[in-house]
């Protein structure tokens, strides 16, 4: 998963295009990873002496790592954890944008580099975010000053597992400024209690569909009664979840119906809220959270401004 | 001796997992199965067809799953409710036993839930009749 994280960083910031990006998570799939990515990640090696021990490769029937510990630049017991590291998920990447001559070892490794430093994290964080820990990721990407911040954090966090769980395991996610959001289809739903809050799903209608079909299993092509219901029952099955994970630590909260809402413009207050935009292969839609359930105002194009 | 098919009603909103309960039921050979989309609709569908066990889900507009198990055991205490939510915390689990639901299933329903659910009540109702 850290994989479409940095991905989509090297995208942004212009050292891949789309094209190049797909190709290389395409690959990574099928991608070996070699020694030399590794021990420059682990910096063990500078990606200079990678390249001489390629030399030597081509002239000798010894495998990197003999080579390396030949040269003495690495000891035996670095060559053995490069060898359990070899399966570690952010690598495929690397291999596979370097296997298709898109990035050096070293672009590659600066990237990383900064992209660690852009947000902040510690190299404990790293190591979990670079083993797919989705807490971890979802914590490095939202900073609010709000009291309610950890339960922002929890609620996305528990959001993604179960995109992950029940739509696509193909999930990036990105903070965007909450404030007014235009939704062909809307689906939301109030919770009450000692911390109520409302939360939303927004979603062009080709997105809708295809997470209405994945979470129906069966193919909707018509946004429906049960392609509505479909999208509804996801986030009323994932907010269940979180209402009882919350009333486990002793906060009990109460759900309401879900809503639906086609072309509908959402307002929610800025201090009190939060807009993720969730990418997956399905295509990219909106989590829209707000801790103040009573400054949201949904209108509705073909009728009347209504609250919700 | 035959085994005893159950008549079931399902009471859920959602159109989507009444028409997922149904297709399991069916695996599950019960007799009849019917429909009803709240709590309103629940209690009038319980007097109607008299099932064996209805799966009633909690939040739904109008009268919820929780008011409608107080009325429906009210009415026939013997009747088997089981409720079916996604928010099976741990007041709605007290709500619902305290007000003589026989069950509560965690959704996503699935087919073992379900299967084991009407397993046990079969097996009951076999134990009932040998007693006879």
């Amino acid at each position: 998963m850290f994989s479409q994280y940095f991905g989509h960083y090297l995208l942004n910031n212009g050292l891949l295009t789309a094209q190049q990006l797909k190709h290389a998570l395409d690959l990574q799939k099928t991608t070996h990873v070699k020694f030399g990515v590794i021990a420059v990640d682990e910096g063990f090696l500078t990606s200079k002496q990678v390249e001489e021990i390629h030399e030597k490769q081509k002239q000798q029937d010894k495998r990197f790592g003999e080579i390396a510990v030949d040269l003495g630049f690495l000891t035996n017991e670095q060559v053995d954890h490069m060898l359990s590291s070899q399966k570690s998920n952010h690598l495929y990447l690397a291999q596979a944008v370097v296997d298709l001559n898109y990035l050096s070892i070293e672009e590659f490794t600066n990237a990383l580099n900064e992209y660690k430093k852009i947000h902040s994290l510690s190299d404990e964080k790293f190591e979990a975010i670079k083993s797919g820990d989705i807490d971890a990721i979802v914590e490095s990407l939202i900073h609010t000053n709000h009291p309610e911040e950890e339960a922002y954090t929890e609620y996305v966090s528990l959001f993604v597992k179960n995109i992950v769980r029940f739509i696509d395991d193909e999930v990036y996610i990105e903070a965007s400024e909450a404030k007014n959001v235009e939704a062909e289809w809307l689906v939301s739903q109030e919770i009450t209690g000692a911390k109520p809050f409302w939360t939303a799903i927004a979603a062009d209608e080709k997105v809708f569909l295809e997470i209405a079909s994945v979470f129906a299993e069966e193919e909707l092509t018509e946004a429906d009664e049960l392609a509505q219901a479909s999208v509804s029952e996801f986030l009323n099955l994932h907010n269940g979840i979180f209402l009882v994970n919350m009333s486990n630590k002793g906060t009990e909260l109460e759900m309401k119906p879900q809503k639906v809402d086609h072309a509908s413009a959402v307002s929610v207050h800025k201090e009190n809220s939060l807009c993720m935009s969730i990418h997956t292969s399905k295509g990219k839609f909106q989590l829209l959270f707000s801790h103040s359930p009573e400054n949201v105002m949904v209108s509705d194009k073909h009728k009347e401004n209504q609250t919700v | 001796m035959m085994q005893k098919q159950l008549n079931v009603l399902i009471c859920d909103d959602s159109v989507l997992i009444r028409k997922k309960l149904k297709n399991i039921l069916e695996v599950c050979k019960c007799h009849s199965i019917e429909e009803a989309e709240d709590g309103i609709a629940a209690i009038q569908k319980a007097k109607e067809m008299k099932p064996d066990l209805i799966f009633m889900d909690i939040v739904m507009p109008g009268k919820d799953g929780i008011e409608a198990l107080e009325e429906i055991m009210n009415e026939n205490p013997a009747l088997k409710v089981v409720m079916a939510s996604s928010a099976g915390t741990q007041s709605h689990l007290k709500q619902a036993l305290d007000l003589g639901a026989y069950d509560f299933i965690q959704k996503p329903i699935t087919l073992e839930a379900v299967t084991a659910i009407i397993e046990k009540i079969i097996k009951e109702e076999k134990g009932v009749s040998a007693n006879v």
